[in-house]
């Protein structure tokens, strides 16, 4: 059903492995899964601040803060 | 992605799925959408509403004189001819086509009280509300208007 | 991906096969709006002029050819089923965005494939096929589409878990056809029911066991 795939191998810090594994555990899926999520978030991002759109995130008091991606 | 093949599987869904609805996703625009296309009986009344005016106006009668020669309420005729949605009674409908001089029938399509059987009469009646304006005195046109649509009620 | 999967025929009541394929492109967009727009509409006029308002689809004035831009980016993936060469339902998935995240308390946070889109050739809707006097064609292409959404997500790794807002008169389907979880209105979603899937509805979703 999907396309070929593709290997890659991923250099990381330790701090980030640790954050890696954190985040996998609480979203109860691989590290795969996980980057490939992250990779898909990172295109949409890009293209919408492409597009002139902004990123907020929004607390509880409705307060915005603008998130600056790279 | 390896899809279900269990012929009793598909049957059961087929037959779950029967006579439903289905469809996720854009909503509200749909129905808004869907509102401001206002049904065919609508369009009628605002003719019906029209003719009323104006052959009230034609012959220059006030809505109480109006009332006291149809034997009508009053009320009845405010309500006809100031809000869209005010249903009429068939008696006073009757009334208004003999005042008129026009088959009963065809003024108990354009109120709304029973429906239109084609088109070309909801058309026709569309048409006539768009020609006419809600002015004191019925201009040439208005005149004209007044007595094509009056000769087309009786003819068909 | 293509792949083939069984639908059933409304007039022999038989199994026939059809696929389910991902290659999704803008010319399937263009046969939906072509090919079910004007039947959608026409079969929404007849209900409308018929009184049965509550008939009427709620998706009437859809436009998939809108969704073009939205074919090159990775977190969303669209699913068609086809018969014979023509279309017969179309799907939008998310894998990625606001949401994504379960929203039942017991996985909370936990990733899921949304369901953004779902519509099915109004030759397949009973009511609507019936407004214009048809029988309808096909039977389990929305179950089909669903099952999609489900194997997408065991894919990911996302165990099964799809979530979505219903449109009203599709909530019964999603409840009591596909078993999903009702977990509440939504209110920034103009009161939408949100129904969700734990792993254990999906999985008998997609086995056909019944809930004893």
């Amino acid at each position: 059903m999907s396309p070929d795939k593709r290997t890659m191998t991923l250099n990381l810090t330790e701090q980030e492995m640790r954050v890696l594994e954190d985040l996998c555990v609480r979203k109860d899926v691989s590290k795969t899964a996980l980057l490939r999520q992250a990779l898909r978030l990172y295109q949409m991002v890009d293209a919408r601040l492409g597009r002139g759109e902004k990123l907020f995130f929004e607390d509880e008091e409705k307060k915005k803060a603008e998130l600056m991606v790279v | 992605m390896k899809f279900n093949t269990d012929p009793e599987w598909l049957e059961r869904q087929a037959a779950l799925e029967d006579n439903s609805y289905v469809s996720v996703g854009g909503f509200v625009w749909a129905v808004e959408e869907l509102e401001r296309r206002r049904p065919a009986a609508e369009l009628t009344r605002a003719a019906f509403i029209r003719l009323l005016q104006l052959a009230r106006r034609d012959r220059r009668l006030t809505l109480e004189q109006l009332s006291d020669k149809l034997d009508v309420e009053l009320g009845e005729l405010v309500g006809l001819e100031t809000d869209e949605h005010y249903s009429p009674q068939p008696r006073t409908v009757k009334k208004i086509a003999e005042f008129l001089n026009v088959p009963a029938e065809k003024l108990f399509v354009l109120s709304g009280l029973t429906r239109a059987k084609d088109a070309h009469f909801e058309e026709a009646a569309l048409r006539f509300a768009a020609r006419s304006q809600p002015t004191e005195e019925l201009s040439d046109e208005e005149h004209q208007a007044l007595q094509d649509y009056v000769k087309f009620l009786c003819e068909r | 991906m293509r792949t083939h999967v069984t639908i059933i025929d409304f007039k022999t009541a038989k199994p026939v096969e059809a696929e389910v394929f991902d290659e999704v492109t803008v010319d399937h967009f263009l046969e939906a709006q072509q090919e079910w727009r004007p039947i959608v509409l026409r079969a929404a006029r007849e209900l409308a002029r018929r009184g049965a308002r509550e008939l009427i689809p709620q998706h009437l004035h859809w436009d998939w050819t809108s969704k073009a831009p939205q074919l090159n980016v990775l977190a969303n993936i669209f699913y068609g089923v086809s018969y014979d060469g023509k279309l017969q339902g179309l799907m939008k998935v998310e894998t990625v965005g606001e949401y994504c995240r379960c929203r039942l308390p017991e996985q909370d946070g936990k990733p899921l494939v949304y369901v953004d889109y779902l519509e099915v050739a109004p030759w397949n809707l009973k009511p609507l096929a019936e407004a214009l006097g048809n029988t309808p064609r096909f039977k389990a292409v929305g179950s089909r589409l669903v099952e999609a959404a489900v194997l997408k997500s065991v894919e990911e790794e996302f165990k099964g878990r799809v979530g979505l807002h219903s449109l009203p008169m599709s909530e019964q389907f999603y409840l009591r056809v596909c078993g999903m979880t009702a977990v509440g209105r939504d209110v920034a979603k103009q009161n939408l029911l949100w129904l969700e899937y734990t792993p254990e509805q999906a999985g008998r979703f997609l086995s056909g066991v019944r809930k004893p």
